[in-house]
């Protein structure tokens, strides 16, 4: 409960922050809208070109892509803490963090909050929306509740493996390219799992489970019964993946050597 | 709860490798790396009272920061035994720091953007006060420390001492029984010096808090402190009243002569020879300074003033910061 009511006052503080820099936040909202819109633009005509890919149809994968850019909108605005070494043990901030009566991830996801990632959420629906008019695809009332979720799930496949990664500057000082390349492979996700080999896809499944938030569960919302045990393993792998993570930190913040001053 | 502070035996280790010079040396090091273990805290122990006010002293590098970054719980010890407000720090962290506050001089505790009392009213959060106590308290704190006319504006507008003043208003807004201050004066002028000095005495007298605190700024623990503590690499090489250490130290006057002349130090001592006189270069050119006790004084002066010319001269007490640099310089403290 407590956390619940902290979060909430971060997120004011965060909007406050916001309405402070009133050109600031026309302009960055109108050129979020234009990124989407764009991107929107540039998916459908990508796309335009595929017909069949190993089964899968061009509206089937534009439903997956769709799919995939929700739980990573809410990834990006909550769990995106790739300037974790720069910001916090490099310029010291977690000795500030760890003076404070909260659990320090938490507290660092609160810091990084950036709600404009939201908007890319939109874009993923609006995809969505496209591509089963086109499939004439039926939705349940509950398909809602299962919708939320699997974005959950997705987003804390995200989150763990992201974590995961920060939590090695505990470890070692030096700046690492990880990051950008797991930003590349996160990417794979999204597109039908049986297109890649049999190795890239127990990789995507297992250790970098990036295919639970993309084709995994739009699998279950464009009916492909096969996949249906994958789909239903989203929450799970995301509770498992976001539980390492934790520990991860848990044990890394006990090696932090804190930066001098 | 008697001692707010005991430490045993804590030691803090950090592996840190020494790299070989040049390309080749760049290459070996690939493979193999002279690990070095650098001990930033040496076995210190020592107790502090609930109410006291201490300083924590010693130079750069001597291991200030890491024994506060430890009794505040950032840092886990390598070994030994802390407990601080009656709690292992490290291990019930989000407990414990709701016991503490903290002021890094260097770093701040607000919010950049956002108004200063909406940091407050954060932390307020943060650190679960009620209303009533957070009135009751900080009515008080934001009186004397003056700062109601900053709280709506935002920090990044504020003066350096504007902005002191309120972290030292924020680490207190859950009115701990224990408060670290790294450096709080770093960097202020003298009034704002002196309203922390006060402000600090006030709440010390009236909620009984106890006070650790680092700086480089000697006056600050004249000021402030009955108790220092002196570091040096890593290990306690004082601890006690700072009456004990002046009068162990501090006895004796300081005559810091200008020649008209360049002068070598040898040739004072010849001149001095067979009186208790420590001679050291001074600040400004052909300046030196003698360490004599005080009757000597007028021989001395005699003797210089016969054998060189003059061009001024200075009698001081020693003060607490010279006697300070003394221990630094020579690392150990004598009676």
């Amino acid at each position: 409960m407590f956390y619940v009511s902290v979060f909430f006052q971060y997120m004011a503080q965060y909007i406050k922050t916001k309405l402070q820099y009133r050109t600031d936040l026309i302009v960055e909202f109108v050129s979020d809208l234009m990124f989407q819109a764009v991107n929107l633009i540039f998916i459908l005509v990508v796309f335009g070109h595929t017909q069949l890919l190993h089964g899968w149809t061009r509206d089937e994968i534009l439903f997956i892509y769709g799919f995939f850019l929700v739980p990573y909108a809410v990834f990006g605005a909550f769990f995106n803490i790739w300037d974790f070494n720069e910001r916090y043990i490099v310029r010291g901030e977690m000795d500030r963090v760890l003076t404070r009566p909260v659990h320090s991830l938490f507290q660092i996801i609160l810091e990084r909050m950036e709600l404009e990632s939201l908007l890319g959420g939109v874009t993923g629906i609006i995809i969505m929306i496209y591509a089963s008019a086109r499939l004439h695809l039926v939705f349940h009332w509950y398909d809602v509740l299962v919708f939320i979720v699997f974005v959950l799930g997705g987003a804390l496949v995200y989150a763990g493996v992201f974590i995961s990664l920060a939590t090695i500057s505990f470890w070692s000082d030096a700046r690492s390219s990880i990051m950008p390349m797991m930003y590349n492979i996160s990417n794979y996700g999204r597109y039908p799992i049986d297109i890649y080999n049999r190795f890239i896809r127990y990789i995507l499944t297992w250790i970098l489970p990036f295919a639970f938030v993309g084709v995994y569960p739009s699998a279950y919302f464009l009916g492909k019964t096969e996949w249906y045990g994958y789909a239903f393993l989203t929450p799970v792998m995301g509770l498992i993946f976001f539980i390492i993570a934790v520990f991860l930190w848990n044990a890394g913040v006990k090696r932090y050597r804190g930066a001098g001053n | 709860m008697v001692n707010a502070i005991e430490v045993e035996k804590l030691r803090k280790e950090f592996k840190s490798y020494s790299s070989r010079a040049g390309l080749i040396g760049a290459f070996r090091d690939l493979f193999t790396r002279n690990y070095k273990i650098i001990r930033a805290v040496n076995d210190i122990s020592f107790t502090v009272k609930q109410g006291e006010m201490v300083g924590y002293i010693g130079e750069n590098g001597a291991g200030k920061s890491t024994t506060i970054k430890m009794l505040t719980g950032i840092l886990t010890p390598t070994s030994g035994k802390v407990i601080v407000n009656g709690m292992i720090p490290h291990k019930e962290r989000e407990a414990f720091v709701r016991t503490i506050g903290v002021v890094f001089g260097q770093r701040s505790q607000l919010w950049w953007d956002i108004a200063v009392q909406e940091s407050f009213r954060l932390l307020k959060k943060v650190y679960r006060v009620s209303d009533r106590d957070y009135k009751e308290h900080m009515e008080h704190v934001i009186d004397t420390l003056d700062i109601g006319p900053l709280l709506d504006k935002p920090v990044r507008k504020l003066s350096l001492g504007q902005r002191m003043r309120c972290e030292l208003a924020a680490a207190l807004i859950h009115n701990p029984p224990l408060l670290f201050l790294d450096e709080p004066t770093i960097g202020l002028d003298v009034l704002v010096k002196l309203k922390i000095r006060k402000f600090l005495k006030e709440i010390n007298e009236k909620y009984n808090t106890t006070i650790l605190l680092t700086t480089h700024d000697i006056s600050d623990i004249e000021a402030l402190c009955e108790r220092v503590i002196m570091l040096d690499e890593g290990k306690i090489i004082y601890d006690g009243s700072l009456q004990r250490l002046k009068a162990n130290w501090g006895e004796g006057k300081q005559l810091q002569f200008t020649f008209a002349n360049e002068i070598r130090l040898d040739a004072l001592y010849a001149l001095t020879n067979g009186l208790p006189v420590k001679w050291r270069k001074g600040e400004q050119a052909n300046a030196w300074v003698a360490h004599v006790s005080p009757s000597l004084v007028p021989e001395v002066i005699s003797r210089v003033v016969s054998g060189y010319d003059i061009q001024d001269m200075n009698i001081n007490e020693i003060s607490t910061e010279e006697i300070i640099r003394n221990i630094y310089e020579e690392g150990v403290v004598h009676g």
